[in-house]
C-alpha cells in the first residue's frame, strides 16, 4: 500500500487530505492487530529461541543460566528419542502426503463430478473434520485400546486383546489412520471449495477436444486450482509437523509413540521444566518454516515470470 | 479440640478482619452477590489433585469436617490428577488454591526451593508429635523446613487374590524369596494364567518394579545412590537388576506396553493372572466391584532376593498437604492443613469409609480392616522406605528419560546394555541444577 510511485501525485495528495480521523481509524486498523501480533505471537516466539539457549526450570528469572549449544549438543546426540521422533513426523508427512491427501483431493474430484450419493459421501467424510484433534483421539482410543470396542467385537478380552497402541512396530501406522480419517476430510472439504470455481466451460471445452477424464484434471483443473493446491501443500505441512493432540490423548507424555510436539511438551510441562523442551520447539518451528518459506517462494517466482 | 479453637483465633487475629473489610468494601462497590462470612470465620479454598469418586468422597469428608470445627468456608477444586501435575509451576505462579493436595520428597522439595511454597514449621511444632520420623523427613526441604503435612501412604507391594494362592495350595506367608515367588509364578503359568500382571502404557508403572528389584538385589544404599547420581546406570551392579527382571518377562502379559496400570490390575480383578507389584491404592476398585472381591485382596513385601538386604526397602510413596506461598489466605490454609494432619482429620476421612491408611502415629487403627492391617505389617517390616522413582530422582531424568527406557527395554529384554549406556549419557548430559 505504502508503495506509491512517483507517477501518482493524484493519489499521493489525496491520502494527504484523508482527515485526521480517518488516519486515526487507519493507525488503530493496523496498530492495533500488529500490536497484538507482536506481543502474542513474535515476543513469545523469541523468548523460546533465546532460552532454549540456557538452563532454566520455567520459574525464577534470577535461576536463568546460559547453557550455549548445550541444550541442542543434549538433543543431537545424546537423546534417542529424538531420532524416533523425527522418524516418526517423517512418516506422518509422507502418509499426509501419499495417500491422505490424494485421497482427499480424489474424494473432492469424484464429489464434485456429482456422482451418486455425493451429498451423502460429502457429510460423512465432512464430519470428523467438525471434531478437535482430542475428540478423535479420544473417540478412536475408545475403539481400539485393549478393553475397546474393536477387540470387544473380536471377542478378545484384555490378557489377550490384540495390540493397537503398544505394538511399537504398528503404532505410527494406527495413528496414521486415526489422523486420515480426519484430514482427508479436511483436503476434501478444501479442494472441493476450489472446484466449485473451475469454469465448467474449462472443461467442456476440454471434452470436446477429445481430453481423456485424467488429461483434463492434469491439464485443465490442476493448473487452474493452483492457488488452492498451494494452501493444501501447506497445511499438509503443518498438520503433519504440529501432531500433538491425539498422541497425547492416547499416549500423555509417555514415549509410546514419540514426535516432536510431545517432546516439546513432556520437557516444559510438569514439575521442573527443562529448556531442552523449548530448544526442540525451535528445531521444530525451524522444521516447519523452512521448508513452507521455500516453497512459498518458489511458487510466487513463478507466478511474477 | 478446644486447643485447637483458641488456635485458630489466634494465628487469625488479623487477617480476617481485614478480609471482611475488603468483602465490605466490595459490597458498598455494587458487587452485592459476594456472600459475605459472619462471625471471626474465613473463607479460603481447597485445590483437590483428584476427580475420583472414592477420593473425592473422602476429601469432602475431610472439608465439611473442618467447617464444622473452625466455622470457616471452603472452596473444594478438583483438578484430574496428570493435568494437575502438568500444570503445577503455572498453578502455584498464579493464583493457586490456599491449601492443595501434593506428594512428599522430592517434588514437594523442588517446589520450596522455587519459593512457591509456605513454611509451615509452626504447625509441624503443634502436630509434629503425631508423625514418626521418617514422615517429618519426607515432609522437610533442603532448607530443613517442614513444607508438608503427610496424609497418607500406601506401601508397593506383591498383590494376589488369596483364593487364587489357596486354589495351588500356597500360603502367603510362604513366598518369602524369590524361589518362593518363581515357584508361584510357575504354579499360575501351569494353570494357564498370567503370573504377573504389568502394564507400563504410562511409562510409570513399571518404574516400582526397577525400584524393589534394585533395593532386594543391591540393597537401599545403592538405589538412592544411583537416584542421586553417585551410582552408574552401566554398573554391572544395575545390570542384574535387568536380569532378574527379565526372568519375570515370561510370566507377564502380551500386552504391558497397551495397558495401564488400572488395566493390569483388571487383569487380577478378573482373575486372569496370579500377582501384581502395584501400590496399594487400588483396593477402592476391588471394594466397588464387591466387598467379597476386596476381601479376597492381599498384599505382601516383593520376596527377598540378597538375603543380605532381605527385605528391608520398600516404596512407599507419601501423600498429603502444602500451603501455597501465593494463596490469599495463607493462614486459613495452615489452619486446614493443620486440620488435615490432626487425628480428627484423619478420622474424618476414615469416616468415609474409603480405604485409607493414615499417616498419622496416634490414628485409632482398630476401625482398620484385614488389607488395611496387612499394609501396615508390610510396612513396619521395612525398614527403609524410598518414595518411587518418579519421586527419589530430577524430574527431568524420571519421566523424559527412565520412563521411555524401560519401554524400549519390554520391547526388547536384549537390548539392556545399549539402554543403561545412553540412561547413563542422559543422566550425564543433564543441565546443573
Amino acid at each position: 500500500m505504502s508503495v506509491t510511485t512517483a507517477g501518482e501525485p493524484r493519489s499521493r495528495r489525496r491520502r494527504r487530505l484523508s482527515s485526521r480521523g480517518d488516519r486515526v481509524t487507519l493507525g488503530l486498523f493496523v496498530g492495533l492487530p500488529t500490536f497484538f501480533h507482536v506481543l502474542l505471537v513474535w515476543l513469545p516466539a523469541i523468548a523460546t529461541i533465546l532460552l532454549s539457549f540456557t538452563f532454566w526450570t520455567g520459574i525464577n528469572f534470577s535461576d536463568i543460566t546460559w547453557a550455549g549449544f548445550d541444550n541442542y549438543d543434549n538433543i543431537f546426540f545424546s537423546t534417542p528419542a529424538f531420532y524416533d521422533a523425527l522418524r516418526n513426523n517423517a512418516i506422518w508427512l509422507g502418509w499426509f502426503f501419499l495417500i491422505a491427501t490424494p485421497l482427499g483431493v480424489l474424494l473432492a474430484y469424484q464429489i464434485d463430478r456429482e456422482i451418486r450419493g455425493h451429498r451423502f459421501y460429502q457429510s460423512a467424510y465432512y464430519i470428523p473434520v467438525v471434531l478437535s484433534l482430542a475428540v478423535t483421539g479420544i473417540i478412536w482410543n475408545f475403539m481400539l485400546r485393549p478393553d475397546g470396542f474393536v477387540n470387544g467385537l473380536l471377542g478378545r478380552d484384555i490378557d489377550n486383546a490384540v495390540s493397537f497402541f503398544g505394538n511399537y512396530d504398528i503404532n505410527i501406522y494406527v495413528i496414521m489412520v486415526m489422523a486420515s480419517w480426519r484430514h482427508i476430510g479436511y483436503i476434501m472439504l478444501l479442494y472441493l471449495a476450489g472446484l466449485k470455481a473451475v469454469d465448467p466451460a474449462l472443461r467442456e471445452a476440454a471434452a470436446i477436444d477429445g481430453a481423456t477424464e485424467w488429461e483434463t484434471f492434469r491439464k485443465v483443473v490442476l493448473p487452474t486450482m493452483r492457488p488452492v493446491n498451494i494452501i493444501i501443500v501447506v497445511i499438509t505441512m503443518i498438520e503433519s509437523l504440529r501432531a500433538f493432540d491425539m498422541v497425547y490423548v492416547i499416549y500423555g507424555t509417555s514415549a509410546g509413540l514419540p514426535i516432536l510436539g510431545i517432546l516439546v511438551f513432556q520437557n516444559i510441562a510438569g514439575e521442573g521444566a527443562s529448556m531442552k523442551g523449548a530448544a526442540y520447539a525451535v528445531i521444530l518451528f525451524v522444521l516447519s518454516i523452512g521448508p513452507i518459506i521455500a516453497y512459498l517462494r518458489q511458487q510466487f517466482r513463478q507466478d511474477v515470470s | 479440640m478446644g486447643d485447637m479453637d483458641r488456635s485458630v483465633l489466634t494465628s487469625q487475629g488479623f487477617r480476617p478482619n481485614r478480609r471482611q473489610f475488603l468483602i465490605g468494601a466490595a459490597g458498598v462497590l455494587g458487587a452485592g452477590a459476594l456472600m459475605s462470612s459472619c462471625g471471626g470465620s474465613s473463607s479460603l479454598s481447597f485445590g483437590a489433585r483428584t476427580v475420583d469418586d472414592g477420593p473425592t468422597r473422602q476429601l469432602k469428608g475431610l472439608i465439611s469436617a473442618y467447617e464444622a470445627a473452625s466455622g470457616n468456608t471452603v472452596v473444594y477444586n478438583a483438578t484430574e490428577s496428570n493435568a494437575f501435575q502438568n500444570n503445577l509451576s503455572q498453578y502455584l505462579q498464579g493464583t493457586p488454591d490456599d491449601c492443595f493436595q501434593w506428594m512428599a520428597g522430592y517434588r514437594m522439595q523442588f517446589f520450596a526451593e522455587q519459593g512457591l511454597l509456605t513454611d509451615i514449621s509452626d504447625v509441624w511444632d503443634e502436630i509434629g508429635d503425631q508423625f514418626n520420623d521418617s514422615y517429618k523427613i519426607a515432609s522437610t526441604g533442603l532448607d530443613g523446613k517442614q513444607y508438608f503435612v503427610p496424609q497418607s501412604w500406601y506401601p508397593w507391594g506383591l498383590h494376589f487374590r488369596k483364593s487364587m494362592l489357596a486354589e495351588l495350595g500356597i500360603d502367603p506367608d510362604g513366598i518369602y524369596n524369590w524361589d518362593d515367588f518363581m515357584g508361584m509364578l510357575d504354579g499360575m503359568k501351569s494353570k494357564g494364567l498370567i503370573g504377573f500382571a504389568a502394564g507400563d502404557k504410562g511409562g510409570w508403572e513399571a518404574m516400582g518394579t526397577f525400584d524393589i528389584l534394585n533395593a532386594r538385589i543391591n540393597g537401599y544404599q545403592y538405589h538412592v545412590d544411583l537416584m542421586a547420581g553417585r551410582e552408574q546406570w552401566t554398573d554391572a551392579r544395575t545390570r542384574e537388576v535387568f536380569t532378574y527382571w527379565e526372568q519375570l518377562v515370561p510370566y507377564m502379559n502380551d500386552n504391558v506396553l497397551d495397558l495401564e496400570w488400572d488395566g493390569a490390575m483388571q487383569l487380577l480383578l478378573q482373575r486372569k493372572a496370579g500377582a501384581m507389584l502395584m501400590g496399594s491404592w487400588f483396593g477402592g476398585n476391588f471394594l466397588e466391584q464387591s466387598q467379597e472381591d476386596y476381601d479376597d485382596l492381599w498384599i505382601i513385601p516383593f520376596p527377598e532376593i540378597n538375603p543380605e538386604h532381605a527385605r528391608d526397602t520398600i516404596d512407599a510413596p507419601i501423600d498429603g498437604f502444602c500451603v501455597a506461598a501465593n494463596g490469599e489466605n495463607s493462614d486459613g490454609g495452615k489452619d486446614l492443613i493443620k486440620f488435615a494432619g490432626s487425628k480428627e482429620g484423619m478420622q474424618a476421612m476414615l469416616d468415609t469409609g474409603e480405604p485409607m491408611t493414615s499417616a498419622n502415629k496416634n490414628q485409632d487403627t482398630s476401625s482398620y480392616d484385614a488389607f488395611q492391617k496387612q499394609q501396615l505389617a508390610v510396612m513396619e517390616e521395612a525398614k527403609y522406605i524410598t518414595q518411587f522413582l518418579d519421586r527419589d530422582t530430577r524430574p527431568d531424568f524420571a519421566g523424559p528419560v527412565v520412563g521411555p527406557a524401560i519401554q524400549q527395554w519390554f520391547r526388547d529384554p536384549s537390548s539392556v546394555d545399549g539402554i543403561l549406556e545412553s540412561l547413563q549419557e542422559q543422566w550425564d548430559a543433564l543441565p546443573p541444577l
